[in-house]
């Protein structure tokens, strides 16, 4: 799964960027809506996230560019951001209009089940039939993992480590463990991100779980190269490229659609 | 609040009630305001204010003669001593006027504990006293350049720095916003400035006046007088420049003039937002009040009617500051000045045998750069 923010670099730039995405072989790509405090998000998103609202991006816009890559491209978009621009717009309306523009699933970081009573956000997740992506970190214990388990849906985003996103991760045995107890209680593919940033990085993930999510990479070459539409594509290729690709090992049943 | 923030959040709930129930951890603290803070602090009658304004009597609870020179050291001896029980090795914070900053390296100093205090570049800029003595302190200060550059923004980089390094650090966060159990546990150890006044004054006061960023040292006065149904409460937002809009910018930090619902870094309170539920950048003369959101627990009070919200302009603030300092020899924080320009509007309607009582969060040396500035004098 890779990531573009809406707006960045431009609306034009990140719509190709996420055509020539799907060219490369991924799976999912989640689309992130700007939002003024990404507390989640590390330097290099949260730069973007301010780039794009310097630069006017609105709501509207991003439920045009959902309905736009939608029609254009077949790989399932997701829509990422926090749960203030839900609120703010309404959160079942938010749902049916994500859901009308064709989009795959909610991710928002800062929605922590427990407050699904006052706010009803997988409800209306469920009514518009929108895959409510849970996010579990490595300090997420057994007890709470049951009950994400029991509301999770799609698949279940795993914070790589402690921290924010982007950045260096070390992958190493302490994943498997981690990701092996998740398996425990969670029967759904698993998607593994934050600072997953080279080929090694993604058949790591690979071989523990599901899905690598490639996020701030992208912004990084999109920010450091001079023809990063190419450096994007030959990133995503190469690491597509040979055994434990990017592309979701066949078999694995992720559901395309709910 | 991000998924990955709500272990540390839960494990934090649990060892703070267990804390407050625990009679050593109880006389700790105690001894920690007695004898290194030097509580209690005086709740002084402003006779020569009283005087001048001609209407109610006017008390001033001089939170300002706390060790470090505001009500901030009250919360920051309670999460350190806290954060030890819990075996923490580090302390972070954010801060705006830089007393929670100050605050915070203190008792990191005291605790032998490393710290790190995340300040809004334009801040660090307005604010250098309190930067210079934190440094002092051994503390590390990190200005941050993201956004508007100010409070929400070190806040932002302070749960940053908790999610990357949740095991030896504990973020001591200075104001009764951010996630639970923050609002309850920062009220809890502020509440002993409102014990305070009850018992000094002896009686029961008419009004109580707070200014009120966050919200911690409004809650502190306010709290054990909330039964007593005839306490009026008086909270004073940020009028900045005032509260007209000027485009998409708040010209000001008063939440309950023109604020919304909204849920941001953990907690779901009035947020000043623009049309899209972005979080808007504020202004205000006071750097600890220049936030765009408010504790929950007084957006409750304020919609049960129990807190009335005002505000008070940048100017009004000034002239507040001077007439105080001339007046009664004491010079209140920017922050503070917010209540007392409130007291000088609100005094002279009333009667003389009204009681109020207004709190000096915070005394005003370290806002020597902004009011001179303000005041167009050449200090050095």
């Amino acid at each position: 799964m890779t990531h573009i923010v809406a707006g960045y670099p431009t609306m034009k730039k990140c719509k190709d960027l996420a055509v020539l995405m799907a060219e490369s072989a991924v799976d999912f790509i989640e689309i992130q809506i700007p939002f003024s405090d990404p507390v989640a998000d590390g330097p290099t998103i949260m730069a973007a996230n301010q780039v794009a609202l310097d630069s006017g991006v609105k709501l509207a816009d991003c439920f045009n560019l959902m309905r736009e890559l939608n029609d254009t491209i077949d790989v399932p978009l997701l829509f990422m951001s926090y749960f203030n621009i839900l609120h703010h717009y309404g959160v079942d309306r938010f749902c049916k209009e994500a859901a009308a523009c064709g989009c795959y699933g909610l991710i928002v970081p800062d929605m922590p089940l427990d407050e699904e009573p006052n706010e009803g956000y997988l409800a209306a997740c469920k009514k518009y039939g929108l895959n409510a992506i849970q996010v579990v970190s490595p300090l997420t214990k057994d007890e709470r993992l049951k009950k994400i388990a029991n509301v999770a849906s799609g698949f279940v985003y795993c914070v790589s480590r402690f921290g924010t996103t982007g950045g260096n991760t070390k992958l190493n045995d302490d994943l498997a463990k981690y990701l092996s107890r998740v398996k425990n209680y969670i029967n759904l593919p698993l998607a593994v991100g934050f600072g997953i940033s080279s080929k090694k990085d993604v058949e790591m993930v690979h071989k523990n779980a599901e899905i690598a999510v490639i996020g701030s990479k992208v912004i990084s070459l999109i920010n450091d190269s001079k023809n990063y539409e190419r450096d994007v594509k030959d990133f995503l290729e190469f690491c597509a490229g040979g055994e434990g690709g990017i592309r979701t090992p066949a078999g694995t049943g992720v559901p395309l659609q709910v | 609040m991000p998924e990955m923030l709500m272990p540390i959040m839960e494990n934090l709930t649990k060892e703070f009630f267990e804390a407050i129930h625990d009679v050593d951890f109880l006389a700790s603290l105690k001894d920690l305001y007695e004898n290194y803070s030097g509580r209690a602090t005086p709740l002084y009658f402003c006779e020569n204010l009283t005087r001048q304004l001609g209407g109610a009597q006017i008390y001033l609870k001089n939170e300002g003669l706390n060790h470090t020179g505001a009500h901030k050291i009250n919360h920051c001896l309670g999460q350190a001593l806290l954060a030890k029980r819990m075996g923490k090795k580090r302390l972070i914070a954010e801060t705006g006027a830089g007393q929670h900053g100050l605050a915070t390296a203190t008792v990191a100093a005291k605790f032998g504990m490393k710290c790190t205090v995340y300040m809004g570049a334009k801040d660090v800029a307005r604010q250098r006293p309190n930067v210079f003595w934190m440094e002092q302190l051994g503390a590390t200060v990190i200005p941050v350049e993201d956004g508007g550059k100010i409070l929400r923004d070190a806040i932002n980089a302070a749960m940053r720095d908790l999610i990357s390094n949740p095991e030896d650090t504990h973020y001591l966060l200075g104001t009764v916003c951010g996630p639970h159990p923050y609002p309850v546990m920062n009220t809890f150890f502020q509440k002993i400035v409102g014990e305070e006044v009850r018992n000094q004054l002896g009686k029961l006061p008419d009004y109580l006046v707070a200014c009120c960023g966050g919200g911690s040292n409004a809650m502190g006065l306010f709290y054990d007088f909330f039964d007593d149904a005839s306490v009026k409460m008086i909270a004073v937002e940020a009028g900045g420049k005032g509260i007209k809009k000027i485009g998409d910018k708040f010209q000001h930090a008063a939440r309950f003039q023109g604020g919304e619902v909204g849920v941001v870094e953990g907690f779901k309170s009035y947020f000043l937002q623009d049309k899209e539920g972005q979080i808007g950048e504020t202004q205000s003369i006071s750097a600890g009040l220049d936030y765009s959101g408010v504790g929950p627990q007084l957006a409750y009070l304020h919609d049960e009617g129990r807190v009335k919200f005002c505000y008070a302009l940048d100017d009004e603030v000034i002239e507040a500051y001077k007439l105080l300092a001339r007046s009664e020899g004491i010079f209140a924080a920017m922050e503070s000045s917010h209540a007392v320009a409130e007291v000088i509007k609100m005094a002279p309607k009333l009667g003389k045998d009204k009681i109020i009582v207004m709190n000096c969060s915070g005394r005003g040396d370290k806002d020597l750069f902004i009011v001179s500035e303000k005041l167009k004098c050449k200090i050095c």
